[in-house]
């Protein structure tokens, strides 16, 4: 049946995701890089990548893998990849962390770790790019929203390949003029091709189509939406020509805005579709998971607007560090843990009662959590996002630092609720009887019994 | 349809409204995802239905259910499950 699939390895993407995501805080909390070290110390690039690859980008092909054969009903493309492709990004992350901690002089003889960590690092996310771009490939037109996530994996390809030329670049093992031209004019744009162009438009797309979804709001193609695509295009076009011209040695080093105000101003109209959605949707009562991704998207509007601020008052090279704080954990962590909440309890229960649906009573999807509890989490989570970008602009590290760690807390409180619906916690005692031998492993793959 | 066919679709359709949508916790039929019932006088019942969203993964898991619920209505002998997405279900099929 067209899609009807369940991706095997996701839950294993998000449990590696969430312990990158808790080492990064941590490290953050404790001082290691950025704001006590420069944004661009190599202790910062250890903590930039371990939640920038590590949590969100595994987080994004987690979810990615289960949801693009939804988006484009077709059967997952290739799906044995799905296994060796976190493999390779969770090897190669660690091989580029022990690169850049050679460089901050923590240990002897590593440099070659950074290539070998890149180049890991690129074919796993090659693979990761062939089997979503297959499966879109297998419909004949694509979606609005799947038109966003296939843009998506351009940008994540260029973000991929400029990671992989600074990594040669810095290891010194070849010469080559291209690579001198990249660092550091590059930099900007390899931030913008992995948080902006590939996740921040495919959380785009992806958020279409699920808040349409959740809400029961009409699935209507807007003439909004298919703006914000063209905005969107345009910004990845932008910054791909001007990769082209860095590489080829038109020397313009100044910081690249374009790309950015396109993104920015397709932001803006993804933030009005949002708010359509909302108001024209059927299910009334709000869902937890629908409540963090308004807040979610609130923050990224907040960012707009910061970062336009800080571009008209000319301080963005003093204060990017608050600007991609807002971006990476107000705006798309925020709306990954939302998710996440909500995918884990929709998977455990397929695993568990999908089989038994109609020959035994079985629980609801929402009785696999606790809403209450989780929504402490994310309340505290929100408010030390708030903390932080604050602390950052008006540089006190250590109310940062505070403020990082309430943040981390609230993550591990927010893990320890997914680990409890994954092990039916919160289903009455009565329906657990039923599933003794049905607990689904915690993140490792499960057979599905098919009626 | 004869009067039997008919008492036995609307058996079925009562049945069915213990199918919940494990998401949306509401039944079914209320959901407007049963597009079609039909049934002979010989109990071959014909069942078109859809989901809320093409591609979901729970859809091969509700029409096992639909599949499983008709067959243990009385004088139900052959059941055929068919998921369409023609027409395609809108949040307006619901019955409030
Ligand atoms: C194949 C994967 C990747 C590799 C090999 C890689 C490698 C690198 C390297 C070597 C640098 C240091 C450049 C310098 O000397 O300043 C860097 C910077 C950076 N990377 Fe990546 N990267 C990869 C993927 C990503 C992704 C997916 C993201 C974001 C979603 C990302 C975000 C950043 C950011 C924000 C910086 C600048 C950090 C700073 O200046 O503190 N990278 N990357």
């Amino acid at each position: 049946m067209a899609g009807a699939s369940i991706s095997r390895w996701t839950m294993s993407y998000f449990a590696a995701s969430l312990v990158f995501l808790v080492v990064g805080q941590a490290l953050l909390a404790g001082g290691f890089g950025y704001p006590v070290l420069p944004v661009e110390a190599p202790e910062t690039l250890v903590i930039v990548h371990s939640l920038a690859v590590g949590w969100l980008a595994l987080l994004f092909c987690g979810a990615l893998l289960q949801f693009v054969p939804v988006l484009a009903a077709a059967p997952l493309f290739l799906p044995g990849l799905a296994a060796p492709a976190l493999v390779l990004l969770v090897i190669g992350l660690a091989l580029l962390n022990c690169g850049f901690l050679n460089l901050a002089g923590y240990v002897d003889h590593g440099l070659v770790l950074l290539p070998i960590g890149a180049a890991l690092l690129a074919t796993g996310f090659g693979l990761i790019v062939t089997m979503i771009g297959g499966t879109l490939a297998r419909t004949g037109s694509l979606s609005l929203p799947a038109r966003f996530v296939a843009l998506g994996l351009l940008a994540l390809t260029a973000a991929a390949g400029l990671g992989v030329a600074f990594a040669l670049e810095l290891s010194g093992l070849v010469d080559v003029e291209t690579l001198h031209g990249l660092l550091p004019a590059g930099v900007s744009l390899h931030a913008y091709f992995g948080m902006v162009g590939w996740m921040s438009v495919s959380a785009f797309g992806v958020s279409y189509r699920l808040l349409t979804m959740f809400l029961l709001s009409p699935e209507t193609e807007r003439a909004t939406t298919c703006s914000a695509l063209a905005l969107v295009v345009l910004s990845v076009a932008v910054a791909s020509i001007t990769l082209m011209a860095l590489a080829l040695g038109s020397s313009r080093a100044e910081p690249v805005y374009l790309p950015f105000v396109l993104a920015a101003g397709a932001g803006l109209i993804f933030g009005y579709d949002v708010l359509t959605i909302f108001r024209a949707r059927k299910r009334k009562a709000l869902e937890l998971n629908s409540i963090t991704s308004a807040l979610a998207v609130a923050f990224l509007m907040l960012a707009i607007l910061l970062y336009l601020l800080l571009l008209f008052t000319g301080q963005i090279e003093d204060r990017i560090g608050a600007l991609v704080y807002l971006v990476c954990f107000g705006w798309l962590s925020l709306l990954g843990l939302g998710q996440l909440y909500k995918i884990v309890a929709f998977l455990t229960w397929l695993e568990c009662y999908g089989p038994v649906l109609g020959r035994t009573p079985v629980p609801r999807v929402q009785e696999l959590v606790c809403d209450g509890r989780a929504s402490n989490w994310f309340y505290l989570y929100t408010a030390a996002v708030c903390v932080a970008v604050v602390a950052l602009l008006l540089e006190g590290s250590f109310v940062f630092r505070g403020a990082v760690l309430a943040q981390t807390v609230a993550v591990i409180g927010l893990t320890v609720e997914f680990v409890r619906t994954r092990r039916l916690f919160y289903v009455s005692v009565q329906d657990s009887k039923l599933d003794a031998q049905r607990h689904p492993s915690l993140f490792l793959p499960n057979s599905i019994e098919r009626s | 349809m004869s009067s039997k066919a008919a008492t036995l679709v609307e058996r079925i359709r009562t049945r069915l409204k213990d199918v919940i949508d494990p998401e949306l916790g509401r039944d079914v039929v209320s959901l407007g995802l049963i597009y079609e019932v039909d049934a002979t006088d010989a109990g071959v019942v014909h069942i078109s239905m859809t989901t809320t969203t093409i591609g979901c993964p729970a859809a091969v898991f509700l029409v096992g259910a639909v599949r499983f619920a008709t067959a243990s209505v009385t004088d139900v002998k052959h059941v055929e499950v068919h998921l369409t997405h023609e027409p395609r279900w809108t949040p307006e099929m619901m019955s409030v």
